[in-house]
């Protein structure tokens, strides 16, 4: 099938796969019982709890609620955070624009290290360099992500201060606007050098914290599978026309070794999202995990099923995007059906 | 035993291409060095086919492709001897292809010695084109060819020239894949890649395989296991290589398709006037195509001479067990054994 009448299969496939996301995520949040105690105070007779009630159509049975709530959705009214004190649909897009800033650069991050460096020692089998690639990628993999944040706030914040923490100066991002919520792009868009380097700058050890344990995954997927490769009949084959070193592990065995890769890279992002809601309260990032957090503890129901609905979408996209990749890396793969 | 004799360890004489003298191929196992090949010396006449027979794992590919430095070391060692090449290109000098370094083997990779690989399947790239995997061939070693071909060796060794020619030897980096963006030079790119198909199609055409337009911008695996073996031959004779090591190049294919690939390698062979080491386990195929004969065991050569001769009157009992193997095959019963020796 061609790549692009697949796409376009399973974008068409794509809003039914979130309706049943959606019937998934509203029944599971509902079995936390009522959300009601998000509305009320404790100033509030039993008639004004009733009339709540009905506001919200929380008196009816659960699958109508689905349909008030969906209805909602539709009209874009996702709800009332009860931990921000707004409209969902009012705070949402900003603090998905700060996780998804950090998510994006911790995954360059870790895509680009981790496929240079698995290369690297791939290549390097068994010599020096292959070692402390290994150490690194141990320690990545199995170092807490809490414990490692920590580690990196003490020694570069709190000791030698070369990083900030939090998002931003205010003073530099409250003169510019906001077109993108990117931080880095809203900087670049108003020209502003000043602004770009504060927010690269508040980026780095977040992503890095977050995309190091990613980084430590592909690294090691990149180097068993370049190893494997390397043996193949096609590597000698291609030394045998002649062809420079270099050549030979890029052109030949890199671009297959990727094909499994890939597929992990598409694992890591879910990890990635995850990551953040440890990273953004440890790095005091205003993004969605923190929000998150904040609304499991206190059964912000409209909130939750806000995030989780996104965060599927998006995984659905991922998807998409490692299953194009993967075939046009390995063109022994069909897709479709 | 029967020996080359030891007059040819020192001597190069002028009707060789490649001579092979004691050489001595070890490998790092659990059990400690396996000696694979084991003081192995042959020669191959200039425009001769030359057959390598012997059972799997006697050390007949380790041979073959320590012609090329192929055998990776470690765990390999090359713990000594020789292999003498006559480079018809650059005037009938003799090299030492084991002590030649990285970048002076590489030269002759491909374009004075060139190697078909027993399973055309696996030697190829499942993720690039056959265009682009043939045209690495004539991009390596043809760069004055293309140029030609493209009408632009004017521009060959200006400025734009420079760049090209870092696009040609695949040598870009960011910087010059920008640069190739630019209008006049991307023009220049396309007359080259044009250039390019024009000699791949030329070589794929050689091997009779039908609309090579079209093969070529086919993936590996949309062919069958024979045209997968002619693309590989293309690939290899594509520089007219002084020396063709066809490393069971039929093994892995059917009967007839077999029979068709060998006859295009000793008709090509013919008209290229080509020398052929033809490395196989197949003594009736080797007795049909190879004007001489060298029987390998066990990392030894343990009989070598003219094919006719050998099949009559085989000296070595090794030998005899061999013929009278393969011509078993017809009468079910008892199969012939063959005793092995231990090798350490």
């Amino acid at each position: 099938m061609q790549i692009r009448d697949y796409i376009i299969r399973r974008l068409m496939i794509l809003p039914f796969l979130i309706i049943g996301t959606s019937i998934i995520v509203f029944a599971l949040t509902r079995i936390g019982g009522s959300p009601i105690g998000i509305y009320l105070s404790h100033e509030m007779s039993p008639a004004e709890v009733q009339e709540m009630k009905e506001r919200f159509h929380l008196d009816k049975p659960v699958p109508i609620q689905y349909f008030y709530w969906i209805k909602g959705v539709a009209q874009g009214d996702l709800g009332w955070s009860g931990v921000a004190s707004a409209p969902v649909i009012d705070v949402f897009p900003k603090k998905f624009a700060a996780t998804m800033e950090l998510a994006i650069a911790a995954g360059i991050v870790a895509v680009s290290l981790g496929i240079a460096m698995g290369t690297f020692a791939g290549a390097r089998r068994n010599k020096f360099a292959d070692h402390v690639i290994r150490i690194i990628s141990v320690s990545g993999a199995s170092m807490p992500l809490f414990w490692f944040s920590i580690l990196l706030l003490i020694v570069f914040w709190v000791w030698l201060g070369w990083f900030p923490i939090g998002r931003s100066d205010p003073n530099l991002f409250e003169a510019i606007a906001h077109p993108t919520g990117f931080y880095t792009i809203d900087a670049l868009l108003a020209g502003n050098l000043d602004a770009f380097k504060d927010a690269v700058w508040h980026l780095i050890m977040p992503a890095v914290a977050l995309g190091y344990g990613a980084t430590a995954i592909i690294a090691r997927m990149m180097r068993s599978s370049l190893i494997e490769e390397l043996q193949e009949d096609y590597v000698d084959a291609a030394k045998a026309k002649g062809l420079p070193k270099n050549v030979v592990l890029k052109k030949h065995a890199r671009r297959n070794a990727l094909v499994p890769t890939v597929t992990v890279i598409g694992l890591t992002f879910g990890f990635l999202l995850q990551g953040t809601v440890v990273a953004e309260i440890i790095f005091r990032w205003p993004g969605l995990g923190r929000w998150m957090a904040a609304a499991v503890l206190r059964g912000d129901q409209a909130t939750i099923m806000t995030y989780v609905m996104f965060t599927s979408i998006l995984f659905l996209i991922v998807n998409l995007i490692v299953d194009v990749v993967y075939a046009n890396l390995d063109r022994r793969v069909e897709l479709g059906d | 035993m029967v020996q080359t004799t030891p007059s040819n360890l020192n001597s190069f004489s002028n009707d060789l291409i490649a001579s092979v003298e004691d050489l001595k191929v070890y490998f790092h196992s659990k059990e400690g060095l396996t000696h694979s090949v084991d003081g192995v010396s042959f020669d191959i006449i200039d425009g001769e086919i030359m057959g390598l027979v012997g059972e799997t794992g006697c050390g007949k590919s380790v041979t073959a492709r320590s012609f090329m430095q192929l055998v990776q070391t470690p765990p390999g060692v090359i713990a000594g001897g020789k292999i003498r090449f006559k480079s018809k290109k650059t005037g009938n000098q003799i090299v030492d292809l084991l002590s030649l370094t990285e970048n002076q083997i590489r030269e002759l990779r491909g374009e004075r010695i060139a190697m078909i690989f027993q399973d055309p399947g696996k030697a190829l790239n499942p993720g690039l084109t056959i265009r682009t995997q043939i045209a690495e061939v004539f991009q390596e070693h043809r760069e004055d060819d293309v140029f030609k071909k493209a009408k632009i060796d004017h521009i060959h060794k200006n400025f734009i020239g420079a760049i090209l020619q870092k696009y040609i030897k695949q040598q870009t980096n960011l910087i010059i894949k920008l640069m190739l963006l630019v209008p006049p030079i991307r023009a220049y790119k396309k007359k080259l890649d044009k250039a390019i198909d024009k000699l791949v199609i030329e070589a794929l055409a050689e091997t009779q395989i039908p609309n090579p337009e079209k093969v070529m911008e086919r993936y590996p695996h949309e062919l069958s296991g024979g045209m997968k073996q002619r693309v590989m031959i293309a690939q290899a004779i594509a520089c007219n290589p002084d020396l063709l090591i066809a490393d069971e190049p039929t093994t892995a294919l059917d009967v007839i398709v077999q029979a068709r690939i060998l006859e295009l390698i000793t008709e090509l062979q013919k008209r290229h006037k080509t020398s052929v080491l033809y490395i196989s386990h197949d003594l009736s195929l080797v007795r049909k195509i190879c004007d001489r004969v060298a029987v390998m065991f066990a990392g030894k050569i343990v009989e070598s001479g003219d094919s006719d001769t050998i099949f009559k009157n085989p000296v070595h009992p090794y030998t005899k067990g061999l013929i009278k193997a393969s011509f078993m095959t017809h009468e079910r019963g008892k199969l012939e054994e063959i005793e092995g020796i231990e090798t350490k």
